[in-house]
């Protein structure tokens, strides 16, 4: 890692936080997602949403899509309770992240982002659940979050992270891995950085800065190999950054796996090829929810 | 390769899909056959259902089970609900992402591996080949790279199946639009030639790459003398077999593969609980099953 290159970026990334586009709910709503559900206040999140025209709206147009039925929901409250809490987070958190990059400055288009962020989001909870980790809400947070560097790479390195990433497309390779190359260091460096800015918890610091390498021995291990084995698999089911990346991964011979069976041993008797299909098939919704809050083609949310 | 797809289908036409049966119904058939629908898929399921529970007069999914469970004839009915799943399955370049990873990730690989010992010869199989379509298809694709990454390279696909009528279709390789619906226009000119009005004759350049050959799978003396293989596709085939037919198959399979050799099955199947000596390897939207090479001690990549 290049840490005077990182080290010079480093004001940028605090910066960030002055930014006017940073909505306030950022604090309060990740602190929320924190909760377990029975324990979150409707009534709050139902006011997070109303505070904001642009996400209300947005709720509203998810709620009476086709994939919730067309109910013509009217109000905030009642499109709140059809999305449920899930969606609504992910659509609160897509739309105040995604307004941290100013419109010109995204390299590749938001939906594509988001499609991976929840992506991994919803596989680290179901796999958290699966092997009977116990706080399957901070898997589903982390998952959301794990790539908050690239947002700040877009920001704070703009012309060199589409340089990093044409060049991952070129050669249909890890994005990490030409970071490593043209930065000096990568998403995993910065988003940390900004993540300790805003407070987030230690494992979830720990899931953002390890998500490509594996930590040694720590109390934030099974979380960060969780996130690593949902980023992987959502590369590879057409959730990754919408290109090719030519790879073939033995996921059970990975040291995250092994890592993570050493904790939960449940994980060894999951079956693999059933999860890969659910993901399959959880895509359509994922999609869905995305491109409510993101147009396709659009660079972010106004 | 998972529910077919002849007939279109739409979620409103799926009676009440929240019927548990449904699941029941879902883990039965994924037990039996290894074929595994998504719960978001069930929609495809309950279609194939409602036609068979017409046939047999069973008036809920529930009753519907007790068919596939219970009753004395469950195993035929069974079989033919998984005929009603798997009906229209075949045609040529049905699963691009499985020649994708043959193209970027596995061929380099073996080539590699290969020519640092000297051998220069490749070998396919496609086994339980029906009518042809997945033989035609590795035959085109193996001549498209032959003037690329397979320059130098005397490749070759054995093609067999039990059943004779359909290898006297595939010997005869006439083809009508279902066939070739994702076979592109340029490839059709290249290795196809006119036959009647409605269908194309491959012509002998693809031909003369396949060996066409009755083998029954469950032949123990026959399947001893397939060695050397270095990718096996093996699709929809091992539905028919019972557990102990499927683990005798597999390890035919597994013997026949050279180290580093690669196994495909349909895109909806499973070997889970089947065969623990492969591993599943993911590449982008396909899993495949590889036998490591001797002294593979995990590490992630093959």
């Amino acid at each position: 890692m290049n840490t005077r290159r990182l080290e010079e970026i480093r004001p940028k990334i605090k910066a960030l936080e002055a930014m006017p586009a940073v909505p306030t709910i950022v604090q309060p709503l990740t602190s929320m997602l924190r909760l377990p559900p029975e324990e979150v206040d409707m009534e709050r999140v139902v006011e997070l949403v109303s505070y904001d025209s642009t996400i209300a709206a947005q709720c509203l147009r998810m709620a009476n899509s086709p994939l919730f039925g067309r109910r013509d929901t009217e109000t905030v409250r009642s499109a709140v309770l059809a999305l449920g809490l899930k969606r609504v987070e992910a659509i609160l958190l897509g739309c105040c992240l995604s307004r941290i990059v100013p419109a010109d400055k995204w390299a590749f288009d938001a939906a594509t982002f988001w499609r991976h962020s929840l992506g991994c989001a919803l596989v680290s909870s179901k796999m958290a659940k699966l092997i009977g980790y116990p706080d399957p809400e901070k898997a589903y947070l982390a998952g959301l979050l794990h790539d908050l560097g690239i947002l700040v790479n877009m920001i704070a390195c703009t012309e060199d992270f589409r340089a990093c990433l044409q060049a991952a497309r070129d050669g249909r390779v890890a994005l990490h891995r030409c970071e490593e190359e043209h930065l000096g260091f990568t998403h995993c460096q910065s988003g940390k950085i900004l993540a300790e800015h805003w407070n987030f918890s230690a494992d979830v610091i720990a899931a953002i800065e390890f998500h490509h390498h594996i930590v040694p021995e720590s109390a934030a291990r099974p979380l960060v190999s969780l996130v690593y084995l949902s980023d992987s698999l959502c590369r590879l089911r057409d959730l990754g950054y919408g290109y090719y990346e030519a790879m073939g991964v033995d996921l059970a011979g990975d040291a995250a796996w092994t890592a993570l069976v050493e904790h939960y041993p449940a994980l060894a008797k999951v079956d693999l090829a059933r999860l890969t299909m659910d993901i399959d098939g959880a895509m359509e919704e994922i999609v869905a929810i995305v491109d409510a809050v993101f147009s396709p083609g659009q660079p972010a949310a106004e | 390769m998972g529910i077919g797809t002849a007939k279109p289908v739409t979620q409103s036409d799926a009676t009440d899909l929240r019927d548990p049966a449904y699941l029941k119904i879902r883990d039965v058939i994924y037990q039996v056959s290894g074929i595994y629908q998504p719960e978001e898929k069930l929609y495809l399921l309950a279609s194939r259902c409602a036609g068979r529970m017409g046939a047999v007069n069973a008036k809920t999914p529930a009753e519907y089970l007790e068919h596939l469970t219970v009753r004395a004839n469950r195993e035929a009915e069974l079989r033919l609900l998984l005929n009603e799943i798997t009906i229209g399955e075949t045609y040529m370049f049905r699963s691009p992402a499985q020649l994708e990873a043959l193209r970027r990730v596995i061929l380099p690989q073996i080539l590699e591996a290969k020519s640092a010992l000297g051998f220069k010869r490749l070998h396919l199989w496609s086994a339980g080949c029906s009518t042809g379509e997945e033989a035609y298809t590795l035959s085109m694709f193996l001549r498209e790279e032959s003037e690329a990454m397979l320059k130098g390279w005397t490749v070759d696909i054995l093609a067999t199946d039990l059943n004779d009528h359909s290898l006297t279709v595939a010997k005869a390789g006439i083809y009508g639009e279902y066939a070739l619906r994702s076979t592109t226009e340029l490839l059709r000119r290249k290795y196809f030639k006119p036959h009647d009005d409605k269908r194309l004759q491959v012509t002998d350049p693809l031909k003369s790459l396949i060996r066409f050959e009755r083998v029954n799978l469950r032949d123990d003396s026959k399947m001893t003398f397939f060695k050397g293989m270095d990718i096996i596709f093996c699709c929809n085939v091992l539905i028919y077999f019972d557990l102990n037919s499927k683990r005798k198959v597999m390890q035919h399979f597994y013997s026949n593969l050279l180290p580093g050799g690669y196994l495909f099955l349909g895109h909806a199947e499973s070997l889970y609980q089947v065969d623990d000596r492969f591993h599943l390897v993911h590449f982008p939207g396909a899993i495949g099953y590889w036998k490591p090479p001797v002294g593979y001690t995990g590490g992630g990549k093959p």
